[in-house]
């Protein structure tokens, strides 16, 4: 059989007669794995074939379960490496803004400065992977490996468009936000397993802080969800293009899940877990090599998942705004996406560039006594719109 | 007491708005470097504009320099040493010789030259992988684009000249300063003619010794003399030195 015979290429409409297609919308990233499968796949089940003439392996290669299982081991592929992306891309828009914030350049070596990272990365790799004698194992390593998965699954979970996203599901932010508010007790607990001091103020910080945010950051999705009438993500995004960006009547709101998600983010003017001019470098202290280089990274996804979700609670998503038409909208609306993600990172670098850390004592008081009583009224407002009619 | 906190410390809304003015304040910055460049220097790639007058390595022009060995005694950190070198026509002359390992950069050998031989110059990369590397001689001290600018000038303004109405400062040492003989002390060895970089000392009989014999005193052209004081370092009775005009 020829190598034509073995690849089933397929656009959408072929897709859907698939009998293992797991989407009801049009998966963009699904059809590319899928296909990628089929030019791979296909390839090597014709190579097998060439050499051992009918046998049973290419066939079942080529067979509808198995090429469905890697169609979606590389759609999962494809969302990991184009987050990733994104929060390289982020990590150098942080490192140039910075440097203009501060009148000096920033990066500049190998494509502008971006390819830094890569070289950041490629160091913590030559580093020795050391591990403190005192520390407790399990606690150490598997804390570690919980923070850094939790906050990929998150940036992961975030779609870029209607059509660029792992699961469609109506509980929306109300998973992404229990699993990003899950980061925190592992700190605590890795904290606390790191036998050290200062790991172990970290930690506490991190727990202390956390319960404060927290509460106005999820009042304020609330309030979101009120006057989208749901929590699916897509349903929001889709409510705002109807309406206006949520930004307008809620920009209390705006502001108070700003602060509270630069908070979750760990981002400089909240940034006490880490602190690292007061407590080394908080409670990743003990954390050598590639560990802390993957803690890095899992903070960036971190503040790259804040960002989306600003932009996608409050900010129209990937439409590029209500009175555009919709084939206007429908013109690469992921990248509108990690735009205006990226313009959000912006402002959470000017507001790192702007003020210093707060104490602890100051952000309980801020949770507690200015960002839960204005979420609160953000969410009287929200009520108010909804049951006026406004929405 | 709180009545007194607050007549003191007034609360004004710009002060509860405190977050305000670093983000206003940052911001401006930054719309200003986005579209200048930042201030900072590539520096291997790209050098800041030195002036002509930049104190970099000490430059000599070979043919003007005298080498009265000015410029070794008024060095700070003793890095200048006369040595002897063949000039164009084959005759030993003197000149300085510098250890830039230990220059300062101060410029003090080319404020203080007589002549002006001595120069500062824009140079100051100056690594060599060996000591022995940095010792300078005279012909490589030689910079090629030496302009007028380079030249630095040990200014003076005089009590006597202010005084006189005439305040326009002096820029050479030995417009001030001569040198003086002692005859009574004098000897008429003649080395205070010999060792004179200028041939400002010419000898005339003067007068007798205790002999009876007729003497020979130095006298000083001060057109010629630049105070270099090297008459006044090698004569061998201490009969010399440089008065000061006030």
């Amino acid at each position: 059989m020829a190598l034509k015979d073995w690849i089933n290429y397929a656009d959408y409409s072929d897709l859907q007669n698939f009998a293992y297609y797991p989407y009801e919308t049009h998966n963009i990233v699904y059809e590319i794995g899928y296909n990628l499968y089929q030019v791979l796949g296909g390839l090597i089940a014709w190579i097998i074939d060439v050499l051992f003439p009918n046998n049973g392996l290419s066939t079942w290669l080529m067979s509808g379960p198995v090429v469905n299982l890697f169609a979606i081991v590389n759609l999962a592929l494809i969302i990991f490496l184009v987050i990733f992306t994104g929060v390289l891309v982020s990590l150098w828009q942080e490192r140039k803004t910075l440097g203009r914030f501060m009148d000096r350049r920033g990066t500049q070596i190998g494509m502008k400065g971006f390819l830094q990272c890569v070289a950041d990365g490629f160091k913590t790799f030559m580093k020795e992977n050391t591990t403190p004698k005192k520390v407790d194992k399990m606690g150490y390593t598997w804390t570690l490996s919980l923070v850094i998965g939790t906050s990929v699954l998150v940036a992961c979970m975030l779609p870029l468009s209607d059509r660029f996203y792992i699961v469609d599901y109506d509980a929306g932010f109300l998973i992404v936000m229990a699993i990003y508010a899950l980061a925190p007790l592992f700190i605590l607990v890795s904290g606390w397993a790191q036998n050290n001091k200062y790991t172990l103020i970290g930690g506490m910080r991190a727990a202390q802080s956390m319960i404060s945010y927290e509460i106005p950051m999820l009042i304020t999705v609330c309030a979101v969800a009120i006057l989208a009438g749901t929590f699916n993500i897509g349903g929001v995004v889709a409510a705002q293009n109807e309406t206006m960006w949520y930004v307008i009547p809620m920009a209390l709101g705006f502001i108070v899940f700003f602060t509270a998600s630069c908070a979750e983010a760990e981002r400089t003017p909240f940034d006490l877990a880490e602190s690292e001019s007061e407590l080394v470098e908080g409670w990743q202290t003990e954390y050598a090599g590639m560990k802390w280089g993957l803690i890095m990274l899992g903070d960036y996804l971190r503040g790259f998942a804040s960002c989306a979700m600003v932009s996608l609670l409050f900010l129209g998503g990937w439409n590029i705004a209500p009175f555009v038409s919709a084939e206007a909208n429908a013109f690469l609306p992921e990248l509108v996406q990690l735009l205006k993600g990226w313009f959000v990172f912006f402002l959470m670098i000017w507001v790192r560039a702007s003020l210093p850390r707060v104490r602890i004592d100051q952000i309980l008081n801020l949770g507690w006594k200015v960002l839960t009583p204005l979420a609160i009224i953000n969410l009287g407002i929200a009520v108010v719109l909804k049951t006026g009619g406004f929405f | 007491m709180a009545m007194k906190y607050l007549d003191k410390y007034p609360r004004s809304t710009a002060k509860r708005l405190w977050v305000l003015k670093p983000l206003w304040s940052t911001i401006k910055l930054f719309s200003k470097t986005a579209v200048r460049r930042p201030v900072t220097i590539q520096y291997p790639y790209e050098k800041e504009w030195l002036p002509d007058n930049y104190r970099g390595r000490p430059g000599l022009r070979f043919d003007m320099c005298v080498g009265c060995g000015v410029c070794e005694r008024a060095c700070p950190t003793q890095c200048i040493k006369m040595i002897e070198v063949p000039d164009d026509n084959g005759n030993m002359v003197m000149r300085p010789q510098v250890f830039l390992g230990r220059c300062a950069f101060c410029g003090y050998c080319a404020e203080f030259c007589p002549t002006n031989a001595m120069t500062v110059t824009p140079e100051y990369e100056l690594a060599e992988l060996y000591k022995k590397n940095l010792f300078w001689g005279p012909r490589r001290l030689h910079f090629e684009d030496t302009t007028p600018e380079m030249e630095v000038h040990y200014e003076v303004t005089l009590q006597s000249d202010i005084d006189a109405g005439n305040p326009e400062k002096r820029v050479r040492p030995f417009e001030v300063d001569n040198p003086v003989v002692d005859e009574g002390k004098c000897i008429g060895c003649k080395k205070c003619e010999r060792v004179c970089p200028t041939g400002a000392v010419t000898m005339i009989e003067k007068g007798v010794n205790e002999k009876g014999k007729p003497k020979l005193v130095p006298v000083f052209s001060h057109d010629k003399c630049i105070c270099c004081e090297q008459c006044v370092i090698d004569c061998p009775k201490d009969c010399i030195h440089i008065e000061e005009v006030l």
